[in-house]
């Protein structure tokens, strides 16, 4: 079993290299690869990856994996549609989509999955999330420049109960695409999410509770707490 | 019309501030609030000193700021600046105002004004800064300032052509700002006291600012600071103008090297960061034509302030009070660093929850996982405590950092915490406070050194 982080010196601005650090510590008897840009992805070319993990990127960042990884978009289309797992967290998840115009610029994504990011530079949204995905309950941040549109026959991640989705008016935060999860969510979520995390590793194969589980449940029931109430400001 | 406007808010501030002096309110930037309300294009009205110095970046600011002032305090001189007010504009409005006359013109000759970094597209264009000390670029609080890139962005677009810029050559970022601008670097060589390089989880330039590909190290003292250079395009970190090459506690000094010619400077304080801040403000000066003799000699007579690091010898232990900064993984990663090459036994107290998100919100805490809490996992480290709303978060991340389950504790209430602190098996007691916990701070510290005196 393998687990690839794509272009961590560009997918890490807000403490998301946690995600794979705890996946390393909750699953110790894998392999980790690390990708970094001028180097083919490993998920390619190697059946074992069974995960690939990219997160937030600064704009011009964010041009350079669209970029480095445009070669591969057919290979990832394939990879998606038959199973292989995967989180891309922060605007790393745009990559994917149709196209990220900002101003008058459009960038050309992936087109792997249907979806339209807008970029407005001048205009940060900063918020709490809580969401439910299939019966978990997500709590989790955002802080982003840009929304998105999701197209016909995308399926959503977590339907949102607090904060926002997509873009202002979308009911659901993120997509998935099989194992694969796309979400604007940011930050160590797997680390947030304790119930997420084990539910992956069942999907892994793995029996194994996530590390510190106990701990990190303790943790995630408080802050659920927090976000459930009402008084509580969400940006 | 836009004239009059203008003297109804200098005036109507005036007033205000005048108010506040008989009341004792000093130190609000209420007046500047008053005028920009009236008047939102007053500070490009405002009659600014001859000579105005701004001091920006993500660290150190404050503290370079007041180094100036107190510099030319010493040297006779008598310069406005926002000290004891707020370092966006209507803090730099209401040093300003207090420095004008009623007719609006600066009374004073110069000034220093510490300037956020955020906050560069209203102030830079408009105060026209002739000197501007950029101290660094790091990630700071994801809510502000988003990530280093978008903050040099900004600066970039509000830094005016006539500014001269003083630049530290070890901060690929900051050196790399307006290109076109006049500019004197500094750097910091490698010292022989520098503890070697421990991998920072945040590195925020590894690609290369020209070309993109990723660049190399030759020197790398902590996170991207450092002496870098891309194989690809050929970029490299700018050479520098003054290079503070030794700096020796015992004797109190520190060595510049300037067109090849050696200087000495009093230490001003011996952590590497303050090492940065010292040269940062002999740069400035020495650009403006201060002798190196009469900066060194204004130099000796600064002290270090007290409210960022305290530390005292209790008995058989030393209390030592830090200021980390919290939503800032940075600050926080060089407080634990400095306690991880601190000798001894010792026991830390956290109190690094946001004073804001507290009152009505939930902190992001993902800058918890940007933070190097490994550096507090250590076997000299006995006893870690997390205190605070968010004490269950913090203690989670000290677990996934590798820390003993049984050094760490979770401790809700501050008030709480002195009478946890297990002073039997340390010799060296840190408390590493976010900004706005100061009294709360105080408290925890002044709780504990009572527990000392009474051992």
């Amino acid at each position: 079993m393998k687990l690839e982080y794509l272009y961590p010196e560009l997918g890490n601005l807000y403490g998301d290299s946690a995600n794979m650090r705890y996946l390393r510590q909750c699953l110790p008897q894998a392999e980790y690869v690390e990708t970094h840009i001028g180097e083919a992805p490993a998920f390619v070319s190697d059946p074992e990856v069974c995960f690939v993990y990219s997160g937030p990127m600064t704009e011009r960042g964010q041009g350079i994996a669209l970029e480095e990884l445009r070669p591969y978009a057919g290979a990832l289309s394939e990879k998606l549609t038959g199973g292989l797992h995967g989180l891309f967290t922060g605007n790393s998840m745009e990559l994917l989509g149709k196209s990220i115009t900002a101003g008058e610029t459009t960038l050309d994504g992936l087109g792997v999955v249907e979806l339209r990011s807008r970029r407005d530079i001048a205009h940060r949204y900063n918020g709490l999330f809580l969401g439910n995905t299939e019966g978990i309950e997500i709590t989790a941040f955002n802080s982003r420049f840009s929304h998105s549109v999701p197209g016909a026959g995308l399926q959503g991640f977590a339907k949102v109960t607090r904060g926002i989705g997509l873009d202002q008016d979308c009911a659901y935060e993120g997509y998935r695409v099989g194992n694969f999860i796309g979400t604007y969510l940011l930050g160590p979520l797997l680390v947030l999410n304790p119930l997420l995390t084990q539910r992956l590793l069942i999907s892994l194969g793995s029996e194994e509770l996530p590390a510190f589980f106990t701990e990190a449940l303790q943790a995630y029931e408080a802050r659920l707490t927090e976000f459930r109430d009402p008084k509580t400001k969400l940006d | 019309m836009e004239k009059l406007s203008f003297y109804f808010a200098l005036w109507s501030a005036k007033a205000a501030q005048l108010a506040l002096r008989i009341i004792r309110k000093g130190g609000t930037t209420a007046p500047g609030k008053v005028a920009l309300a009236i008047c939102p294009d007053f500070l490009s009205r405002i009659g600014r000193p001859e000579t105005l110095i701004g001091v920006t970046g993500t660290n150190g600011k404050t503290t370079v700021s007041n180094m100036l002032c107190d510099i030319f305090e010493a040297m006779g001189m008598d310069p406005v600046s926002n000290r004891e007010g707020a370092n966006i504009d209507a803090g730099a409005a209401t040093s300003l105002i207090a420095a004008a006359s009623l007719g609006g013109k600066c009374r004073k000759k110069l000034g220093v004004l510490e300037m956020d970094e955020r906050s560069a597209l209203k102030l830079f264009p408009v105060l026209k800064p002739d000197h501007l000390i950029v101290t660094n670029l790091f990630r700071d609080s994801m809510r502000r300032n988003a990530h280093p890139e978008y903050i040099a962005d900004l600066m970039e677009k509000g830094i005016v052509p006539s500014t001269h810029l003083i630049l530290n050559a070890d901060d690929p970022i900051s050196s790399s700002l307006a290109p076109l601008n006049s500019r004197t670097l500094f750097s910091v060589d490698k010292l022989s006291q520098d503890p070697p390089a421990r991998e920072n989880l945040v590195q925020d330039v590894q690609i290369c600012p020209v070309c993109g590909e990723r660049i190399v190290y030759d020197f790398r003292r902590y996170h991207h600071i450092g002496r870098a250079h891309c194989d690809s395009c050929g970029w490299h970190s700018p050479d520098p103008d003054y290079l503070l090459v030794s700096a020796d506690p015992d004797a109190g000094k520190i060595t510049i090297m300037e067109s090849q010619i050696w200087q000495e400077y009093p230490l001003p304080s011996p952590e590497i960061y303050n090492l940065y801040n010292a040269l940062a403000a002999i740069t400035l000066l020495r650009h403006m034509g201060h002798s190196a003799e009469e900066i060194a000699a204004a130099m000796g007579q600064l002290k270090v302030v007290q409210s960022r690091l305290r530390s005292e010898e209790i008995g058989r232990w030393q209390l030592t009070a830090s200021m980390a900064k919290g939503l800032n993984a940075v600050a926080c990663s060089r407080n634990f660093d400095m306690v991880l090459n601190t000798p001894g036994k010792k026991a830390v107290v956290l109190l690094l929850d946001d004073v804001f998100d507290e009152k009505s919100s939930s902190e992001n805490i993902a800058w918890l996982y940007d933070a190097d809490f490994e550096f507090l996992c250590n076997d000299d480290i006995v006893q870690v405590l997390a205190v605070g709303k968010r004490c269950l978060d913090t203690r989670l991340r000290l677990l996934l950092a590798g820390a003993d389950p049984q050094r760490v504790q979770a401790v809700r209430k501050a008030a709480d915490a002195a009478a946890q602190v297990a002073l039997e098996e340390c010799e060296k007691v840190f408390v590493l406070f976010e900004v706005y916990r100061h009294g709360q701070a105080t408290e925890v510290r002044d709780a504990i050194a009572e527990r000392m005196r009474k051992a």
